[in-house]
């Protein structure tokens, strides 16, 4: 593996952005980076801007209020990027699912990598939905080097 | 060419020029000021390779000059009469009287000449010919602008070049003065041309800050004479060289802190700083001729002149005290301004307080310390008062929060300026060896005496490097834009003047050490050991080194380095992260409330309420007012 | 080439993987202290080559310039620092490439950017008189301000200024953007106005400005074992120690307004030395 992209896989950096879910999975999501699981022995940080992001980690069902914002943020995280979607509402829509304002699912209005079903999705999941998506990042990387 | 012959060139030219374009009209002005800018120039110059001289012209010329007094008294009686103004009159009266009095008592003195151009005349000479010329070339195209904008049926410019270029002919002729009545005679010449200057544009704002002007510079004028009747009636001469070389005794003191005095009033020291301020209402030339390079100047170097003679005394600290409060004071002032000149006016009034904190501080180091940024920010300021100028006429607003953006509407003026607030700031150009200078020059001083020192110099510095580092930010703000930056359409009497001085600046502080040498030492060498020694990559002393070249080489590597990062990785310019709520097409708008678009604008940081002018101003002049009366008290010690 | 020269040269080039490891280490204690494991310490190594493989995406075009002129002339402080030049002449060395990430972050109209590039500046208030004021302990006591003065005084500097030490402390915590005083962008884990001055870097900029930080982390704590100029290894010592106190002092400490920032450290600092200098005299130290 080269290192270009052992170094990606070592340092993902996340950005986590609540869609409109109940909270239930960013609870989760936080207990991920706490002492219980610390997801930053993987050299996971939840940095807040896109635009220094690798994983975009999203909860909650695609709506007509946010599917801007999110395809804004999407726009905004610099290639090679992976989106990770937590709980079933941003896999489907989950129990909001064709609700007036809700699109559906996250994979709607971006293309999503991997999907971490649950209501909540247990800490242990997100953390098994995340290495999951190192892997296609490794792929997704191999890829751009070999495109270089 | 003789030396005689060039002074009075430099005396005489301009007041000749400005006359020929009073009787011709200001058709002629863009022909005869470019070339007695040149001459001025060379002059200057001329005079730097030829060494020192002095003279004493023919007697007839001291009656010229005494007649040329008693012409400008009358006048400043008439205007105090006719503006109502009972200090003008009080101050203009009694100097006719001390005056008269002085005449009829045979005065005049014995001994010395009444010319002397020496190392710190030439450094003066060399200002203001060479910053000063530049200012007058900017003016041609400023004042066209101006009464443009004005809208004015008859151009009133033969005036306003008449007093300017009358300015900078009495301004040579005091630098060159030792006679200390041809000295306070030019002094007030400079006074007269400063407040007509100031109400050339005539309203009330304008004739009110003149009259301050005015009379604040007539009590430099009446402190002057007061130290040139001690000079003549006790010491029995008026040559400033012969007094310095007398030992400091307690009225000699005296005279030496009524100079003070006067020169605190023409530098804008505290408690007069106002008059500075007020004369922010003049065309922007005005302010650069005034502010920088040219009439402030004349109270340092009147400091300049006397402190080797009070060493050791408590009267030095008493004013260097002064200067280093006036320093602090100004520069946590300027924290709060939005309007540009009123800054630059503070910075102004700020870095002087420090040269003659420095000069003041009585040893050889700070002694070249104070030449150091007396040369230099002569320099920066006016190229920052040359811009605003510019930015002004064309945004028509001061405030600086206006000010936003300017790299794209105007690129090349914004890079100038900008270049100009960093050579105020940063440690590759001249003003930031004169501070690093005065630092030593603080922390050098007797202890007790240093850690006020320190303090006030460590607060003005600091505060200073936030007010101009602020407005830098302001500057470089821009939205995303791809486009590729078009040079704006300057007059050519901007660009040439402010590129030119820009030009000056860089190399000078490149060059600095040579410029030290030629030019500061032979000033300092006079009256101190010389302690510096210049090198190629900057200078040492044994106080410690300030290294310009590898800074600059660190600059061109940066800049170099830069353009190939660009090149080789590049980037696609995006816009900026606001929550995800960008708008299509519109790099600087938000959605807000109900999808309601808005623009993103940031409001700048001007520490009100805590600092504001209104309430600092009365305890900064009564902390001055204080002070001065403090120097003229220490003499009694 | 005499081995002081090279010793400066090696010195320099290794500071910036010297200062990365220290931030590894860095992040480890203080995951340690949180009960948890943490990464392993050459994350930060790996943080950077990943930034550096990014999209590039810039804020504008003067952006990668900025970002490496931070890092240059942190460098240049470094280089002068390392060849025992003038101490006041390196921090306004130092006060430049503050400028330039100043500059970086107002270039962009971004409100976390220009909001941060503005806390920038007051953070670049707050602690560079403490270090104007320390050069000027170091000449009042050793009579230059170059740095070779320091080492032909005699004494360590401990002795005589400690205040000064201490003031460093404060410095420490605010160049390593640490809480209380991490008002403009803090480091890794946590967020201020997002990320603060950081906002819009991204990629390689941003890479550029990590490894300008390992570098100015080495900066200050080389500053620092000048104390014990004596004995370096003890200086360096000493350094470490403030590092490790700033690490406790993160983990106690929420952050505080810059406000608090300005007064804290102006009126500590200024009270410290001050109170140094009046003891010297007293002593007749000077």
């Amino acid at each position: 593996m080269k290192l270009m992209t052992k170094a990606r896989l070592k340092s993902p950096w996340v950005l986590h952005y609540d869609c409109g879910s109940c909270n239930g999975c960013d609870i989760e999501i936080l207990a991920a980076l706490t002492p219980r699981f610390d997801a930053e022995r993987f050299g996971i940080v939840n940095i807040g801007d896109p635009k220094q992001a690798d994983i975009l980690l999203v909860t909650g069902p695609a709506n007509k209020r946010n599917y801007k914002v999110l395809q804004n943020l999407y726009s905004q995280m610099p290639e090679p990027k992976v989106v990770v979607v937590v709980g079933t509402c941003g896999c489907t829509g989950g129990v909001f699912h064709n609700c007036p304002n809700v699109l559906g699912g996250v994979d709607k209005v971006i293309p999503v990598d991997v999907y971490v079903p649950g209501c909540a999705a247990r800490a242990e999941q997100i953390v098994d939905g995340v290495v999951l998506a190192l892997q296609k990042l490794a792929a997704k990387s191999e890829r751009m080097e070999e495109e270089r | 060419m003789n030396g005689e012959f060039l002074l009075a060139l430099t005396v005489i030219l301009p007041v000749f020029t400005g006359l020929l374009i009073l009787i011709s009209g200001k058709s002629i002005t863009k022909i005869v000021v470019p070339l007695m800018a040149l001459v001025l120039g060379t002059s200057s110059i001329l005079i730097l390779r030829g060494g020192e001289f002095s003279y004493s012209p023919d007697p007839v010329f001291q009656s010229v000059v005494m007649i040329l007094d008693i012409v400008l008294l009358v006048y400043f009686l008439f205007v105090g009469f006719k503006e109502e103004n009972y200090l003008v009159l009080l101050l203009s009266g009694t100097q006719a009287l001390m005056v008269g009095y002085f005449e009829l008592a045979g005065g005049g003195g014995h001994g010395g000449s009444v010319i002397i151009v020496d190392g710190l005349s030439t450094v003066l000479l060399l200002i203001i010919n060479i910053v000063g010329s530049i200012v007058c070339l900017y003016a041609l195209s400023y004042m066209d602008e101006h009464e443009e904008h004005l809208h004015l049926e008859r151009s009133r410019q033969p005036r306003f070049f008449f007093f300017l270029l009358l300015l900078l002919g009495a301004m040579n002729g005091l630098v060159a003065s030792n006679n200390l009545f041809w000295l306070y005679f030019f002094w007030e010449v400079t006074t007269l041309c400063c407040f007509e200057l100031i109400r050339h544009d005539g309203g009330e704002i304008a004739e009110a800050n003149a009259d301050r002007a005015l009379w604040m510079g007539l009590v430099g004028g009446v402190a002057l004479l007061g130290a040139l009747y001690i000079g003549n009636f006790h010491f029995h001469t008026i040559s400033m060289d012969v007094l310095i070389s007398k030992q400091p005794s307690h009225l000699l003191l005296v005279a030496f802190s009524l100079m003070a005095v006067a020169a605190f009033t023409k530098s804008a020291q505290l408690p007069f700083q106002s008059w500075l301020l007020g004369a922010m209402v003049a065309p922007t030339p005005v302010s650069a001729q005034l502010h920088s390079s040219t009439m402030v100047n004349v109270g340092v170097f009147l400091i300049l002149r006397f402190v080797p003679a009070i060493g050791g005394t408590y009267l030095t600290y008493g004013i260097a005290l002064v200067g280093v409060f006036t320093f602090m004071f100004t520069a946590i002032v300027a924290l709060s301004q939005r309007f540009s000149k009123a800054i630059l006016a503070y910075s102004t009034i700020g870095n002087l307080g420090l040269i003659i904190f420095c000069a003041a501080m009585n040893t050889p180091h700070a002694y070249t310390a104070a030449l150091i940024l007396l040369v230099f920010h002569s320099m920066s300021k006016g190229l920052l008062f040359l811009c605003a100028g510019v930015i002004e006429n064309r945004l028509h607003s001061r405030n600086i929060e206006d000010w936003e953006g300017l790299l794209e509407r105007l690129p090349l003026t914004t890079v100038v300026m900008v270049t100009g607030i960093t050579s105020m700031i940063l440690p590759m150009f001249g003003v930031l060896l004169g501070k690093w200078a005065a630092v030593g020059v603080a922390s050098s001083a007797p202890m007790l005496i240093a850690m006020a020192m320190i303090t006030m110099m460590v607060v003005g510095s600091s505060a200073t490097t936030l007010f101009w580092a602020k407005w830098l930010g302001n500057f470089t703000i821009l939205p995303i834009t791809e486009n590729r930056l078009k040079l704006e359409k300057l007059p050519l009497g901007f660009s040439f003047s402010m590129l030119l001085i820009l030009a000056l600046d860089v190399v000078a502080s490149l060059g600095s050490g040579f410029l030290i040498q030629t030019v500061v030492f032979p000033a300092v060498a006079p009256h101190y050991d010389i302690v510096w020694s210049p090198g190629l990559l900057g200078i040492s002393s044994q106080l410690g080194s300030f290294m310009i070249l590898p800074l600059w080489v660190a600059i061109a590597i940066t800049i170099v380095g830069g353009m190939m990062l660009m090149r080789v990785k590049g980037g696609e310019i995006k816009p900026a992260y606001m929550s995800g709520e960008n708008v299509e097409g519109n790099p600087i708008a938000f959605r807000s409330t109900a999808d309601s678009v808005v623009d993103y604008r940031i409001a700048g940081m001007f520490f009100d309420p805590e600092v504001t002018e209104n309430r600092w101003n009365p305890w900064g002049t009564m902390a001055g007012i204080l002070m001065n009366l403090l120097v003229l008290g220490l003499v009694m010690v | 080439m005499s081995l002081n020269t090279v010793l400066a040269v090696i010195f320099v080039i290794a500071a910036p993987f010297i200062g990365g490891l220290l931030t590894g280490l860095d992040r480890r204690i203080t995951a340690r202290m949180q009960s948890r494991v943490g990464p392993p310490l050459t994350q930060p190594f790996y943080d950077f080559i990943k930034l550096w493989g990014k999209q590039p995406f810039i804020a504008s075009r003067f952006q990668p310039m900025l970002a490496l002129g931070y890092l240059a002339f942190i460098l240049t402080g470094l280089i002068l620092l390392a060849f025992g030049q003038d101490l006041l002449h390196i921090i306004f060395t130092l006060t430049l490439a503050d400028i330039c990430l100043i500059a970086a972050a107002y270039n962009s109209k971004s409100p976390y950017s220009n909001l941060g590039g503005r806390r920038e500046l007051l953070t670049m208030l707050s602690y560079e008189p403490l270090m104007v004021l320390t050069a000027i302990c170091v000449q009042v006591i050793t009579g230059t301000f170059l740095v070779k003065g320091i080492f032909e005084y005699g004494r360590p500097l401990l002795l005589v200024v400690p205040a000064a030490y201490v003031a460093q402390q404060l410095v420490l915590v605010i160049d390593m953007k640490k809480s209380p005083f991490d008002v403009a962008g803090s480091g890794h884990a946590h967020q201020e106005l997002v990320r603060g001055v950081y906002t819009e870097f991204s990629g390689y900029t941003l890479a550029l400005v990590e490894a300008a930080h390992w570098t100015k982390l080495v900066f200050i704590l080389s500053l620092v074992s000048l104390f014990w100029a004596q004995n370096l290894l003890v200086g360096a010592g000493l350094a470490l120690l403030l590092w490790f106190v700033a690490i406790v002092i993160d983990n106690v400490y929420p952050r505080l307004n810059w406000k608090t920032m300005l007064k804290t450290t102006w009126s500590v600092g200024f009270f410290l030395i001050l109170s140094n200098f009046v003891a010297l005299i007293i002593l007749e130290v000077v």
